[in-house]
């Protein structure tokens, strides 16, 4: 209490007891109590002073115009009732005028002398100090009144040992109480206060509370008596707030059993019945399936029997409908460690509130801080466990924080107090008792509570090992319950009768007591077995029927659209990565740098002597290509890999939500795709100039862009999938290493095992699959085909290409087929050919009748059905290679004239020395002859290859057009120019580009729907039921 | 305040993320851009107007089999360096085409000259036993033969085997001397006998360059004279064989230099002494010897022109 009131308080005490009859000895010690019991020694005798000052200060005079002055005096005290009572006005609080009229009423009360004059001072004072009528009536008659009839009003509880008639005052019952305790509750200043007209010893938050003083009930308060249940700030509270907030949530549990994967069983039968505005414990030894039951209640877990039911609602199989109205607080942190308080709050709430503006919840976030006591350090990291910047109690709070924004009507919370002081506890279990009072339910799973906190529960749950429920109802009484059975004396004492402390340790060394051998040693063999508690308590426990109707379910917040969502998550994920400078200089660093060490390690000068350093000699183009490839793998897939399972906890506790996870993703990949083009800018920039590769810089970063993107989509799927940072870690080589190895850079595809492709005419299937390959195959045609240099020859020298291999390979090899048929036809063998080469001599001559030169040199060969097994003879013969020799000198021709215009074309360029140098550099620093030699794969052991009963090109792919079989085969060969899409070719770079995005694309889609963990469960399933059959044997 | 700030903090950062949006926007649009035009450049030049383009083949060609008669009648590379081996020259590096000069061959006429100076400096060292120095030429014969699209002579693979070790120097001079008549063969054949006579010219330039800058014995010197004096004749076949290539530039000033040469050439008197074959027995068999002799007469004066003459010609091949 504050000075100001104390003064005001004895002016105004002065002036009341001045009045009529005069200072009683009777209210000089209700003075001095009320002093006592506010101040200290000294300060009590300073006031007390001040009090008879002011009650000297007129008496004398008083006393000698007693009879004649009455009225007078009362006028002139009257008025100054006024002016003390409205100097008070402008220095008190609401609160604390409430306080100043109790006290007065309370001072007339002590000697019970109600005068007019005296009710009149302060019926001016209430006037003056803006308090309702009926709020003065209901705290007069709680101060001056002691019988239940006449309390009888709403702002009245009582609370005693036995019912009472009334019908409008509240009641809580106390058994064992002497006499009653009387609380008043002040809506319009939310003041309680507390009286007791007994004679028991009770103590108000420990202090003794005197028979008919009347005290403050402030928030917290308890009442403990030496026996039986003390009376809670919070159950008084409920009791008038219940008739304001009207129960609307009925949570119903019904048998539910739960097995998990492996088999075990986690809960066996549980039932339960709870309403709004309670606290409920769930209790139990360690591994009793606490969690397991919080989580199968709110719907995380779906229960293998049973169901829970609010409302009307199958919580398990209408998900979506109640979703929204739980809130779940897990053990662990949900905050993101990078954020300030203030940060962790408002994006969460930003996510939450649709309708209203940033200022608007900028202000809903304050108050919240506020109430939590948060506001102080709302700008401050919150850090994490390892590096704390706010205390434990500070992070659970803001934990809690994040769920009451949003005001759901259940909500569960995993052991809220693990790792907190005592003091930090009972604050965070006051946290919650409150919002019970707001109609809240609230599940708890709790271990070792302190009494304190024990007591603050509506009810508790008592499980067992496997699950089993062996109590439900009341925490005092189970401490009864147990004791009872267990035959203890002092049974029916649920709490200490000197403290009032109940131990919930002692339950649980009940439950779990041992049966001792005969040296004292536990067995390690329970005395009590968890059915056989399971069977006491089906006994003693009688369900609860529901009395009212079953309301609706509450209304929910209204969410944000998806855009908002996706803006928010992107700005909550972008401050995070902002903020940590160490995570951005990193990864910003890491592209260059590597780049550049990369990029001077290959800068390889061929001719050391001259130390010039010339791009066309620079025998590591192809691997700096392949190199690339896989830094932006890595690089995308480090820097996602941990994204999602770093939220995971934050994302349960937002899956209730109903918050749209493509937002959540698209948002999150844009980041990571600003990221990774950053980084790819960097990495290209630098490594592209350190080896002097001109000109390119848009087609190298488009292309680690994208393999970066779609390394950031693979590794949000990992990091979705799997469940510890080193499973994440370990998985990433397993996705790397074949990438690497089926690029085609280091091994050739002709060249890996047949059973998987290799050496045929397409890129093998499994190499198809690897973004990689396509990545690279884009890079190095790209750079082949586009670069300044062979641009200007490139069509030319395809069709050049092309010619040769016909003239000089293609055309002779299919010319010896026949020749040996002539040879052995005269040499009059039995089967001058085979059927085999028969069928590829038909389809040879049907593919080049189809082939694109065949429009120019329109020489076909007609009858091809001819070229059959039963019909192929010596004339069919003839005229193949009458045809093929028509076509060789066509090819022959044509190579020639190609050759040389391109000669022509290259010697008008060399024609002069200063052209001819010109020439040179453009030529030095635009071609690269080591990737010019992979490409046309010049050491390929067989120009052209049997496969089965087709002929195969192998040299030249570079400028060897692939043929589809039909509209949508766009497979080809390694290093195709380009490929077929519904028959039109499409520039390889592009065609490449365009599946890479189609992966980003699928694996967006497999993370929208977590395929990958889906998959990895079945996998875990089976092996469960492989188990299980394999004991079942 | 601290509130306000935060609030300034989100608009600045919208700012941010507004203009990295724009950032973006343009990005996509240059890619949309990129891709648009990269499909025009994709459709560059059809593959009919590559063959229709036409160019005037009004080249006066000598008949392909006079061709390969005369360009048979130039020694290969293998016949002269034997020579220079048997009598003692001792080997120089400093005589070949230094094999970073390929870089500079970028048309079918250098490409070709100097396959055929590569070819005969190839064979030049593996009759020195320099296997390890081989690798590069061997490779740059390729290089040039694949230039020239005619790379199926070569199977590298093998050559670069067998040329690891000196055991097998039999064997890559057979395949190297082989290939170099096939692909000569070859090239007639296709229609591509300028190619085939400037390797030729090629080989036998830098054979001459190497025999006339031998360095040896005075007796043996003697031998070796002869042999270039015998030459002769090959380069009144090689001018003939490319004067009907004479509008080509290139081809021009080859011809310009061989001729220049030839003017040292005419210095030199070749008689032909016939006389009666007769038999002799070999290995019990009977062999016919050919009794017939050439007499070369060439002056001291004359190798020294020849051997300026040549070292100007051949150094502006290779250059």
């Amino acid at each position: 209490m504050s000075e100001k009131i104390l003064k005001a308080l004895m002016q105004l005490f002065a002036i009341i007891a001045r009045q009529d009859v005069g200072l009683s000895s009777r209210e000089r010690d209700f003075v001095e109590g009320f002093l006592k019991q506010q101040l200290s020694e000294i300060a009590v005798s300073e006031y007390l002073n001040l009090f008879d000052d002011y009650v000297a200060h007129d008496g004398k005079s008083s006393e000698e115009k007693d009879r004649t002055e009455v009225k007078l005096t009362s006028v002139k005290d009257s008025v100054k009732t006024l002016g003390i009572a409205k100097k008070i006005n402008r220095t008190l609080t609401q609160k604390q005028k409430v306080v100043v009229i109790v006290r007065l009423l309370e001072l007339i009360n002590s000697d019970k002398n109600f005068t007019p004059q005296r009710m009149a001072i302060i019926d001016t004072t209430a006037e003056v100090f803006n308090i309702s009528r009926q709020e003065y009536k209901a705290i007069s008659c709680f101060v001056i009144r002691d019988k239940s009839e006449e309390l009888d009003i709403p702002e009245i509880l009582i609370s005693q040992s036995h019912t009472t008639s009334n019908i409008n005052a509240h009641f809580i019952h106390t058994p064992y109480l002497d006499g009653k305790i009387i609380i008043l509750r002040v809506q319009s200043v939310d003041l309680y206060f507390v009286k007791y007209t007994g004679k028991s010893e009770l103590f108000i938050n420990g202090l003794p509370l005197k028979t008919n003083r009347i005290y403050n009930f402030a928030t917290g308060s308890v009442i403990k008596q030496p026996t039986g249940k003390p009376v809670f700030y919070t159950d008084v509270a409920a009791k008038f707030i219940s008739d304001t907030a009207e129960t609307n949530i009925f949570f119903k549990v019904e048998n539910v059993d739960y097995t998990f994967s492996n088999g075990v069983k986690g809960l066996e039968n549980i039932n339960l019945f709870e309403s709004s505005g309670k606290m409920v414990a769930i209790m139990g030894s360690s591994g009793s399936g606490k969690t397991t039951l919080l989580n199968v209640l709110s719907g995380i877990e779906n229960p293998s029997n049973g169901k829970v039911i609010i409302n009307n609602t199958n919580l398990h199989s209408e998900k979506k409908k109640v979703k929204e109205i739980i809130g779940y607080i897990p053990q662990d942190d949900l905050l993101i460690e990078e954020l300030t308080v203030y940060e962790n709050l408002y994006y969460s709430a930003m996510l939450v509130f649709r309708d209203q503006k940033p200022s608007h919840i900028a202000d809903k976030v304050d108050n919240i801080l506020t109430s939590l006591g948060l506001f102080q350090i709302k700008d401050l990291k919150v850090g994490n466990l390892m590096n704390k910047k706010i205390s434990g109690g500070q992070r659970k709070r803001l934990n809690i924080g994040l769920e009451l924004i949003r005001e759901p009507s259940v909500l569960f919370v995993d052991e809220p107090t693990s790792g907190l002081s005592s003091r930090d506890s009972e604050n965070v279990m006051e946290l919650l008792r409150e919002l019970t009072l707001r109609g809240k339910l609230i599940f708890v799973v709790i271990h070792q509570p302190s009494s304190e906190i024990f007591k603050m529960f509506d009810k508790v749950i008592i499980l067992d090992e496997g699950g089993v429920q062996i109590y439900y109802g009341n925490p005092v009484e189970a401490s009864i319950y147990f004791k009872k059975i267990d035959n203890q004396i002092n049974s029916d004492v649920g709490e200490c009768p000197k403290c009032g402390n109940v131990n919930p340790e002692s339950i649980f060394n009940i439950i779990e007591s041992q049966i001792v051998d005969e040296y004292g040693k536990s067995t390690g063999t329970r005395k009590v077995q968890p059915y056989e508690w399971a069977k006491h308590f089906e006994s003693f426990f009688k369900p609860e029927a529901i009395k009212k109707s079953i309301p609706k379910l509450p209304e929910t917040f209204v969410k944000q659209g998806w855009f908002r969502q996706a803006s928010i998550y992107f700005r909550r994920d972008l401050n995070s990565k902002l903020s940590n400078k160490q995570y951005i200089l990193l990864n910003f660093l890491e592209a260059p740098v590597l780049a550049f060490l990369l990029a001077y390690i290959i800068r390889y000068i061929n001719d050391p002597e001259s130390g010039v350093y010339i791009f066309r000699e620079n025998a590591n183009i192809m691997p700096y290509m392949f190199i690339c490839t896989i830094v932006a793998l890595f690089t995308g897939m480090i820097v996602s890999a941990e994204e999602i399972f770093k939220d995971r906890k934050i994302l349960r506790r937002e899956s209730f939500l109903n918050l749209s996870r493509s937002s959540y993703l698209l948002s999150k990949m844009s980041i990571l795709f600003m990221i990774s083009a950053i980084q790819a800018l960097l990495f290209i920039w630098v490594g592209n100039n350190v080896l002097g590769i001109k000109g390119m810089y848009f087609e190298y970063w488009i292309i680690f862009f994208s393999v970066s993107a779609l390394a950031n989509v693979i590794g949000l799927n990992i990091s979705s999938a799997f469940n510890s940072a080193v499973t994440i870690y370990i998985i990433i080589p397993f996705l790397i290493i074949p990438q690497m190895v089926l690029t085609g850079a280091m091994f050739s595809f002709d060249r890996i095992n047949y059973n998987l492709g290799g050496g045929r005419e397409k890129v093998p299937l499994i190499a198809e699959i690897m973004p990689s390959r396509w990545a690279f195959e884009a890079l190095v045609v790209n750079q082949f085909i586009n670069n300044d240099y062979e641009k200007y020859f490139f069509d030319l020298r395809k069709l050049e290409s092309n010619l040769n291999f016909k003239n000089v390979y293609y055309i002779p090899e299919l010319k010896g087929y026949i020749e040996t048929y002539k040879s052995k036809l005269h040499a009059e063998e039995q089967n001058p050919i085979s059927d085999k080469d028969i069928q590829l001599l038909q389809n040879e001559i049907l593919k080049e009748n189809n082939s694109f030169l065949a429009q120019y040199h329109q020489i076909t060969f007609e009858n091809t059905e001819l070229i059959k097994p039963e019909s192929f003879n010596h004339q069919t013969a003839k005229e193949i290679l009458v045809y093929l020799n028509k076509l060789e000198s066509f090819y022959r021709e044509n190579f020639n004239k190609i050759n040389q215009q391109i000669d022509r074309q290259i010697s008008e360029m060399v024609n002069s020395p200063e052209k001819r140098n010109k020439y040179q550099q453009w030529y030095d620093q635009h071609y690269n002859s080591h990737l010019a030699t992979f490409v046309k794969n010049t050491y390929a052991p067989l120009p052209l290859i049997r496969l089965g009963n087709t002929l195969v090109q192998k040299i030249d792919p570079i400028y060897l057009n692939p043929t589809s079989r039909h509209l949508l085969d766009f497979r080809t060969h390694f290093l195709a120019p380009n490929k077929n899409l519904a028959g039109r070719p499409i520039p390889t770079f592009y065609f490449n580009l365009a599946i890479l995005w189609l992966f980003s694309v699928l694996a967006y889609i497999a993370l929208y729907y977590d395929l990958l963990k889906k998959f990895l469960l079945l996998f875990k399933k089976r092996e469960v039921t492989i188990q299980t059959s394999k004991k079942q044997k | 305040m601290k509130y306000r700030k935060t609030k300034m903090e989100i608009i600045k950062q919208k700012h941010i993320i507004m203009k990295k949006q724009k950032i973006i926007l343009v990005i996509l649009s240059v890619l949309l851009v990129q891709v648009i035009t990269g499909c025009q450049q994709g459709q560059r030049q059809e593959a009919t107007d590559l063959l229709s383009d036409s160019f005037k083949d009004n080249e006066l060609r000598l008949n392909d089999a006079m061709i390969r008669e005369m360009i048979s009648s130039v020694p290969n590379p293998l016949e002269i360096t034997s020579v220079l081996q048997k009598t003692g020259v001792v080997y120089s590096q400093d005589l070949l085409n230094p094999a970073g000069n390929i870089n500079n061959y970028n048309t079918n006429f250098q490409r070709a000259l100097n396959l055929g100076v590569y070819g005969t400096d190839l064979i030049y060292m593996n009759i020195y036993d320099r296997t390890v120095a081989t690798l590069r030429y061997l490779s740059n014969i390729r290089e040039l033969a694949s230039d020239l699209r005619v790379e199926q002579f070569f199977d590298y693979n093998t050559l670069n085997r067998l040329s690891e070790s000196s055991k097998n120097v039999d064997s890559v001079l057979f395949i190297t001397n082989t290939g170099f008549d096939r692909m000569t063969r070859y090239l007639i054949d296709q229609g591509r006998s300028n190619i085939a006579i400037l390797i030729s010219a090629g080989t036998w330039i830098e054979s001459l360059y190497i025999a006339t800058h031998a360095q040896t014995t005075p007796a043996n010197k003697e031998i070796i004279n002869k042999r270039i004096g015998e030459q002769k004749k090959v380069l009144d076949n090689l001018l003939l064989l490319m004067n009907s290539y004479d509008h080509n530039s290139d081809f021009n000033h080859l011809i310009e230099d061989l001729k220049s040469l030839k003017k040292q050439f005419d210095n030199v008197t070749i008689t032909y002494q016939y006389a009666e074959p007769s038999i002799k027995e070999s290995d019990g068999m009977l062999v016919v010897v050919d009794n017939s002799r050439s007499i070369v007469d060439i002056s001291d004066e004359t190798i020294k022109n020849i051997t300026r003459e040549i070292a100007l010609l051949r150094n502006r091949v290779i250059e």
